[in-house]
């Protein structure tokens, strides 16, 4: 319950932001004022929650980000500033360059299109299923993204076991491999394609069923008419489809990209994927090692900081072709 | 991974769910406190000493808290409040706790936490009390010397286990072979086994994990990092005795393959599930493992063989003691916590407790009369741990180091044909010599 109310103040709280409308009546300031007030009052008790469980860590994070901070800080508890050191290392460091970054880009994207692209696809499909079939996929649709990443993750590493796995049982019968001399995980490529399969397998299913959702809302007229016009399919999905719920698109790919930069145990599980194997970092393992497994919390909060800022850039790209759209419509 | 729309939402009900529960075991824990004050009849009346231990160590646990909090309650008059915690996230919980400032007043560590916790201030020097108690004499070399930095000692011995070449005695008795004692031996033994089984897998060479290729760099008379009479630490990774033992450690499976490629990426667990399952004829594995198999099917009693790690040309390949110091952090009532240090860590309680464990204690006299009873499946790993017992390097960087996993990635780029053993051990020097710099 607390948990809804928060998530609708959230959105409702840019309005009263926007809301002291202005130089109205002079006379009425009053009232306005009182006007203006009352949403910030009734949202007193949300905010007070959000600000020490989200805004406090965020704040905490970014102090740490500009400290040495070790387990010697943590037990005495005293800050141990050091400016920008932290980022200069970090941001001077080729490793970040030359694959840390390029795998946590490459991969994003590659997953978000993968993702939207068989997410539609299964909606389209679902849109034509009869009843007992559209319940019968969709429920084990449901399953995929049920399923714990953890769990999942293992459920792929054992898919993919170089040595007694299905794939490579599958590949050594037709004479492809040779298992014994075999090992996907230690490549950076086939490593990631592992990676994109899980994370792509985990997160489709909300594309789908969101995109679903957003296809029974366009109205039977549309495509009729387009059909006595002569349109086939593949113009019906382009010039009607694709317009009507582009703000659907929209969110969805923005919600795919937060989640599959910041994937972490779909990489940190797999093996070679938690440091033993530099190639396949990605910048939520490398924060991870810096601050858990290296006592670094400093340096780890730095890398998350600079993974924050990324994903704002990326979001506030979005937000803004979001309502471009909007504007358009 | 909060695969739900809405943003924050989700993460928000989850701490708070996490606050709920934190809160109600708080009313546990408080309830556990209050009942207990009216056993104490000694010194310690009226007070609770916390101790944390590791969940899954001993199968059996529950008398054996029992039984120790009947005596320390006898000896002391003290309520002893144990808590049991899972490994896996031990070290995480002793640094939040120690942030939160809600340390225990003793807790179970593992052997590479002393110096890291040492030197950040969290634990108690125990070398006082160790001496007055006439104990120093009587520990394993390879666990006090974990536990000691610059002349202060951060734990006291607990329990331990070692590693040492456990091979597959129903297959070596088929076809008449013996279990090695130099490196050539081995190699010889793996090749023919090669040729004998050639479904089973020789000698997994591994890349997850750093302890296998540690015995062979000690074996060849290498060390991992050396500490300078100035107290700084310098990596010898990459001297001619280190990279001797790499090179033969790797050969076997790069030259002879007598190794598979998955094992690149293989951590212990992996290995022993690969001995489990039949792949595996030789491995280097834990004393611990041995209970795990017995568990899993008691006939594995016939089919294990161990002998301690061979030498380069005889004798034994030094071996890491890895295991459990009971440490003071900080205690209100450090007599107390000694006290319970010391009722744990001695006599009948660590007998007790290492052997309902499969571990061995780290008494040296205890260990020794382990080591009398001539166990076939216990001994030549007692053997081990008292004759070529090793730590790694003793410093809180060397835990960095191991979070760094800079010896996995030696071992992996090497396995994987990126890089010549030389340049791997260089590399992996580097990178060590980074963290003992700063």
């Amino acid at each position: 319950m607390a948990a809804e109310l928060t998530r609708s103040d959230r959105e409702r709280a840019p309005a009263p932001a926007g809301a002291p409308a202005g130089p109205r009546a002079s006379g009425a300031r009053r009232a306005t004022w009182t006007r203006a007030l009352r949403p910030w009052l009734l949202l007193t008790p949300a905010l007070a929650v959000l600000a020490v469980l989200l805004f406090w860590p965020l704040v905490r994070v970014l102090l740490l980000s500009f400290q040495d901070y070790g387990l010697r800080q943590i037990n005495t508890g005293e800050s141990n500033y050091t400016g920008f050191d932290n980022y200069r290392e970090i941001l001077g460091d080729s490793f970040l360059w030359r694959t840390v970054l390029p795998n946590t880009v490459l991969f994003a994207v590659t997953c978000v299109v993968l993702t939207v692209v068989v997410g539609t696809l299964v909606a389209l499909l679902l849109q034509r299923l009869g009843r007992v079939w559209r319940v019968i996929c969709s429920s084990v649709i449901m399953m995929a993204w049920a399923m714990p990443a953890v769990t999942g993750t293992y459920v792929w590493i054992w898919v993919f076991d170089p040595l007694n796995g299905v794939v490579s049982g599958g590949l050594d019968g037709l004479g492809v491999i040779e298992p014994r001399e075999t090992n996907w995980f230690t490549d950076r490529w086939s490593f990631y394609a592992i990676a994109a399969l899980n994370v792509v397998h985990h997160g489709f299913p909300f594309v789908a069923i969101t995109v679903f959702a957003a296809l029974l809302t366009i109205p039977r007229e549309l495509p009729e008419a387009a059909i006595v016009d002569g349109a086939n399919a593949w113009q019906r999905f382009w010039r009607i489809t694709v317009p009507t719920i582009r703000p659907v698109f929209l969110v969805v790919t923005i919600l795919s990209t937060i989640w599959d930069f910041k994937v972490f145990a779909q990489i940190y599980l797999m093996p070679g994927g938690a440091g033993s194997n530099q190639e396949v970092l990605n910048l939520g393992v490398w924060s991870y090692i810096q601050s858990f497994s290296r006592n670094q919390y400093g340096m780890g909060s730095a890398i998350a900081v600079l993974l924050t800022l990324l994903l704002l850039a990326i979001t506030v790209g979005y937000v803004r072709a979001l309502s471009n759209e909007r504007d358009e419509l | 991974m909060l695969r739900t729309p809405g943003g924050a939402s989700p993460l928000a009900r989850r701490r708070r769910l996490v606050a709920g529960v934190a809160a109600l075991s708080l009313g546990a824990l408080t309830a556990c406190g209050g009942g207990g004050d009216e056993e104490g009849d000694g010194s310690g009346e009226g007070t609770t000493i916390e101790l944390w231990i590791m969940e899954g160590t001993n199968p059996d646990a529950e008398p054996y808290v029992a039984d120790l909090q009947a005596a320390f309650a006898e000896q002391t008059g003290a309520t002893l409040d144990v808590q049991f915690i899972q490994w896996a996230d031990a070290h995480d919980r002793i640094t939040t706790a120690m942030a939160g400032g809600e340390l225990p007043d003793v807790a179970e560590i593992g052997t590479t936490w002393a110096p890291e916790f040492g030197a950040a201030g969290a634990l108690t020097d125990l070398a006082g009390s160790i001496e007055e108690s006439g104990l120093a004499d009587d520990l394993v070399p390879a666990l006090s010397e974990a536990a000691t930095v610059d002349g202060a000692v951060y734990g006291m011995p607990w329990y331990a286990g070692t590693r040492s070449l456990m091979y597959r005695a129903d297959v070596f008795a088929e076809h008449d072979l013996q279990p090695p004692t130099t490196w050539e031996e081995l190699r010889e033994v793996a090749l023919q086994l090669k040729e004998l089984e050639p479904d089973m897998i020789p000698f997994p060479v591994i890349g997850g994990g750093e302890y296998s290729v540690d015995a062979f760099i000690w074996g060849a008379g290498g060390q991992i990092a050396e500490q300078g009479s100035d107290g700084q630490w310098a990596s010898t990774i990459n001297s001619p005795e280190a990279v001797e033992g790499i090179e033969f450690y790797t050969s076997l499976a790069t030259e002879d393959e007598l190794s598979v490629a998955a094992a690149s990426t293989w951590l212990e667990t992996d290995q022993l599930e690969s001995f489990q399952n039949g792949e595996a004829a030789m491995v280097i594995n834990g004393n611990w493992t041995v209970n795990t198999l017995l568990e899993a099917d008691a006939s594995w009693a016939d089919r294990i063989g161990v002998v301690p790690i061979p030498g380069q040309t005889g004798g034994f390949s030094p071996s890491f003691v890895g295991g459990s110091l009971l440490g003071d952090f900080s205690s209100d009532e450090p007599e107390l916590a000694w006290q319970l240090i010391e009722l744990m860590s001695t006599g009948e309680f660590a007998s007790q407790w290492a052997e309902s464990s499969g571990y061995f204690p780290g008494q040296q006299s205890l260990l020794e009369a382990v080591q009398q009873e001539d166990d076939p499946l216990v001994a030549p790993f007692a053997r081990q741990m008292a004759e070529a017992g090793a730590s790694v390097p003793v410093t809180e960087q060397y835990g960095a180091i191991q979070g760094e996993q800079v010896i996995p990635q030696m071992l992996q780029s090497i396995l994987s044909g990126d890089k010549s053993v030389q340049q791997a051990a260089d590399d992996a020097a580097a990178a060590m010599d980074q963290t003992f710099g700063g």
